[in-house]
């Protein structure tokens, strides 16, 4: 550290002695000199490409020799097929365009089979006069900078390719998924009718809420003919979701409708399902469903219809009255159908008067949520509030009160639900003060 | 919506389940799988204690259901302790109610 | 092949191709199309010479040049026929008869199929170094192999890198800049690399050597003196299949003869129009 203070002078004298030697040395390099061992490569070509002057340096990165190249080869011929062609197309004629172009990444041959990747620049010389003389070009070695962008370049192209094939995924994914609903959506028609046949003095209405479209609802109704003066139907809830849940949902439905067939006792309908769910699943995986299964028998000439009706486990039919009040029609201790091997099914027997309405439903609209968590749910109370604000009120407007009320309900109604309503119409001459509370 | 906890123990009785939370279609799979592990000597009394049990949909009815299959199954009782009234309300509508020892509390449901 | 017409609003034509229309405007028809790589901007040292007596229309295919890149799918210009299309809408639109079809490089054949489609449209063809077909086989010689052309993809890959940073913000996003007359370096062939890429594949793996045959009209193959992309066998196979053609070769070097050599390029277009007027 002490050193350079105590010889000073010397120092400083040599160094200032060597950096002129190096001034005088750059001095006498001539431009000659310059041009051929230059870091980058020279070119002069004519205005046809001709190479007119090369330097040193481009000759020796492509292994050739200068009188090959000289008056013989065009600057394109330097170049790979490749480099060629983006040459002819984009090069040139930007080149004859412009005057000038600069930084284009393109490729020339060595002596071996190897490429070295350059950069490119080329200026047009002029005359005094304006006319284009030759083109002088610049060459710089790429090899690393291309290295890098090639790395840049792959992991595009990946990251393109795995964006391509995430978005392939993703389509096959929403059409498997389409594919499944619209299956979904052709094995839950099949499981319930496609239209309620007409009942003489009976007005009839339907409707049918899925709550969720990838999971088949076990909810089922139905109403057929038995005789000529006899028509059965039934409604009903199949315990649990999805495919499993559907194929008990089908296994009722003609188990019912069979059975209806041979004995149109309600009891004795339940009864048969009972036996045939039973049978069919025991043991750790029991299926098993809630039903009201009924029959009805207009009697024209007393202007009634009578309905005699059993529940298996089932919530209880409600029944409004033309004088405006409703009430449950209760069958107390049925049991699930399909749950044991012997079970007890109640039944009641009722009488549809002119303007009276008999409602079947499921519990996706007793069990629909009201607030935010499961402790406040809609609740057999206030549908049957709802019910006798509505009695007198002919099937068809009582379905569709129901309807926007499920609407209503919105997100609480996560379960399917089923609706039947089955009434003896009222006289048409007679206006009924009911109905008329409704609009 | 409360997940499903279960809390098992053994009194003299026999197994001894605590059903905390809903018992539902996402959660039923659970008490299933507890169940199916549980081994039920003859005579044996299985007490599923609901005091705390929010919520039970059809779902966790098959499995109170599959439950009563097995014990019967293996010579043992399946009742049920502290029946919240708004499961009680379900287990009326669909009869179980007459098919389930209930009691009011899991010391009634294991005294001997 | 089935080219379809009158479907496009004019308006919407003229913006999506570009379409600029100069010179005499009471003159025969001119229409000029650029081969892949550039635009328009190829022709503007031919174009004084020709609009003395010619009425000049000159255009972008979609995907190129000022174009509307948002017309441009991959499905419809996968195809010389997309392209053609390109023609034949411009054709339409402006209700061009019997108009001299100038086309450089691929759109030699681009024109020959737009002739074909709407044969009263078209009165005479103009091929600038054409090549039906870039790839050698058995007994044809084009002058490539299938992987010299995967080269050339190469190396529009490897310059994009450049046109991505510096070309796009301007080019996507002042389509509609007020500064037209200053040219930015380089633009004349700045593409979209994707876009390019799809060119570049249609253009240099089509074969359209059996449709030479079905040229009706009058033709002029100009090919050049030396030509890396379309050498002089590949005119003589031009001229050779379509019966009746004019060949002349250029005292030019290159594949664009009208940028290398305006004042020949124009004076054999002159001298061959006069002829078929």
């Amino acid at each position: 550290m002490c050193r350079a203070d105590e010889h000073p002078e010397p120092r400083e004298a040599g160094a200032g002695a060597s950096t002129d030697a190096a001034f005088t040395a750059l001095l006498e390099d001539s431009a000659e000199e310059l041009y051929e061992s230059a870091p980058c490569g020279y070119l002069s070509t004519l205005m046809d490409g001709t190479i007119a002057k090369i330097n040193a340096t481009l000759l020796d990165w492509l292994g050739l020799e200068r009188e090959t190249v000289v008056g013989r080869k065009r600057f394109a011929d330097l170049l790979t097929v490749g480099g060629r062609l983006y040459h002819e197309t984009h090069f040139a004629p930007l080149l004859q365009m412009q005057g000038e172009i600069s930084g284009i990444a393109l490729e020339m041959k060595t002596c071996g089979s190897d490429r070295l990747p350059v950069l490119v620049s080329s200026a047009v010389k002029h005359s005094s006069d304006g006319e284009p003389l030759l083109i002088r070009t610049t060459v710089f070695d790429a090899s690393d900078r291309r290295a890098y962008e090639q790395e840049l370049l792959h992991r595009k192209q990946d990251a393109d390719e795995a964006r391509r094939q995430a978005e392939e995924a993703r389509e096959q994914a929403e059409a498997d998924r389409s594919r499944l609903q619209e299956a979904l959506a052709v094995l839950q028609q099949s499981l319930l009718p496609a239209s309620l046949p007409a009942v003489p003095g009976v007005e009839t209405a339907v409707y049918y809420h899925t709550a969720s479209p990838d999971r088949l609802g076990g909810d089922f109704y139905d109403l057929f003919p038995l005789d000529g003066k006899r028509w059965a139907f039934f409604l009903g809830d199949v315990c649990g979701k999805g495919p499993q849940a559907a194929a008990v949902t089908s296994l009722t439905r003609y188990t019912l409708r069979t059975a209806a067939l041979h004995d149109p006792d309600p009891v004795a309908a339940l009864t048969t399902l009972n036996s045939v769910l039973h049978d069919r699943y025991t043991g750790g995986d029991p299926r098993y469903c809630t039903a009201i299964f009924g029959v009805l028998e207009p009697d024209p000439a007393n202007d009634c219809v009578t309905v005699r009706l059993a529940s298996g486990g089932h919530p209880p039919a409600l029944v409004a009255r033309s004088d405006g009040t409703a009430a449950l029609l209760p069958t107390p201790g049925g049991f699930l159908v399909g749950a044991l091997a012997h079970a007890h099914f109640a039944s009641t027997t009722t009488e549809l008067h002119p303007g009276d309405t008999l409602l079947l439903y499921t519990d996706g609209l007793t069990e629909a949520r009201t607030g935010p968590d499961r402790t406040s749910l809609y609740g057999d109370d206030a549908l049957l509030a709802f019910v006798t604000d509505h009695a007198g009120a002919p099937p068809e407007e009582m379905i569709q009160a129901l309807a926007g009320l499920l609407r209503g309900l919105g997100d609480g109604v996560d379960d399917d639900t089923a609706l039947l309503a089955l009434g003896s119409p009222a006289h048409t001459s007679a206006h009924s003060p009911a109905t008329s509370h409704l609009r | 919506m409360s997940p499903l906890k279960i809390a098992a123990r053994d009194a003299a009785t026999g197994p001894v389940l605590h059903i905390l939370g809903d018992l539902d279609y996402t959660t039923a799979h659970q008490l299933r799988a507890h169940l199916t592990a549980l081994t039920l000597r003859r005579g044996q009394r299985l007490v599923l204690d609901l005091a705390r049990l929010d919520f039970c949909d059809s779902s966790g009815i098959t499995v109170l259901i599959a439950a009563h299959n097995q014990a019967t199954a293996a010579h043992a009782t399946l009742v049920l302790a502290a029946v919240p009234d708004n499961t009680l309300r379900i287990l009326r509508i669909v009869g179980l109610d007459q098919l389930f020892p209930l009691y009011a509390d899991t010391t009634a449901a294991t005294s001997t | 092949m089935m080219l379809a017409g009158g479907r496009m609003n004019p308006m919407d034509v003229r913006r999506r191709n570009n379409v600029v229309v100069t010179g005499r405007a009471d003159g025969p028809v001119v229409v000029l199309a650029h081969g892949f790589g550039c635009d328009q901007n190829m022709w503007r040292l031919v174009v004084p010479a020709l609009a003395d007596h010619y009425r000049v229309v000159l255009f972008d295919y979609v995907g190129s040049g000022r174009s509307d890149l948002s017309a441009w799918s991959e499905e419809r210009y996968a195809a010389l026929t997309g392209y053609a299309q390109d023609v034949v809408d411009l054709l339409e639109e402006l209700d061009l008869r019997r108009v001299a079809f100038v086309g450089h490089s691929v759109s030699a054949m681009i024109g020959l199929l737009a002739a074909r489609a709407v044969p009263e449209r078209i009165g005479s063809l103009v091929m600038v170094a054409p090549s039906p077909c870039y790839i050698d086989d058995d007994t044809y010689r084009g002058g490539f192999s299938a992987e010299d052309i995967d080269e050339l993809l190469a190396s529009l890959e490897s310059n994009y890198l450049g046109w991505s940073a510096e070309m796009a913000p301007v080019i996507m996003g002042n389509p509609e800049r007020p500064e037209l007359g200053e040219e930015l370096t380089n633009s004349f062939c700045a593409t979209d690399p994707d876009i390019a890429r799809v060119f570049a594949r249609t253009t240099f793996l089509s074969d359209s050597r059996d449709d030479l045959k079905t040229v009706t009209v009058p033709t002029l193959v100009l090919e050049c003196a030396h030509d890396a992309i379309a050498p002089r066998e590949v005119g003589a196979f031009v001229h050779a299949e379509i019966a009746g053609s004019t060949l002349v070769t250029l005292p030019a070097t290159g594949h664009c003869p009208q940028l290398s050599a305006p004042q020949a390029t124009s004076a054999a277009i002159l001298l061959f129009l006069e002829h078929t007027q």
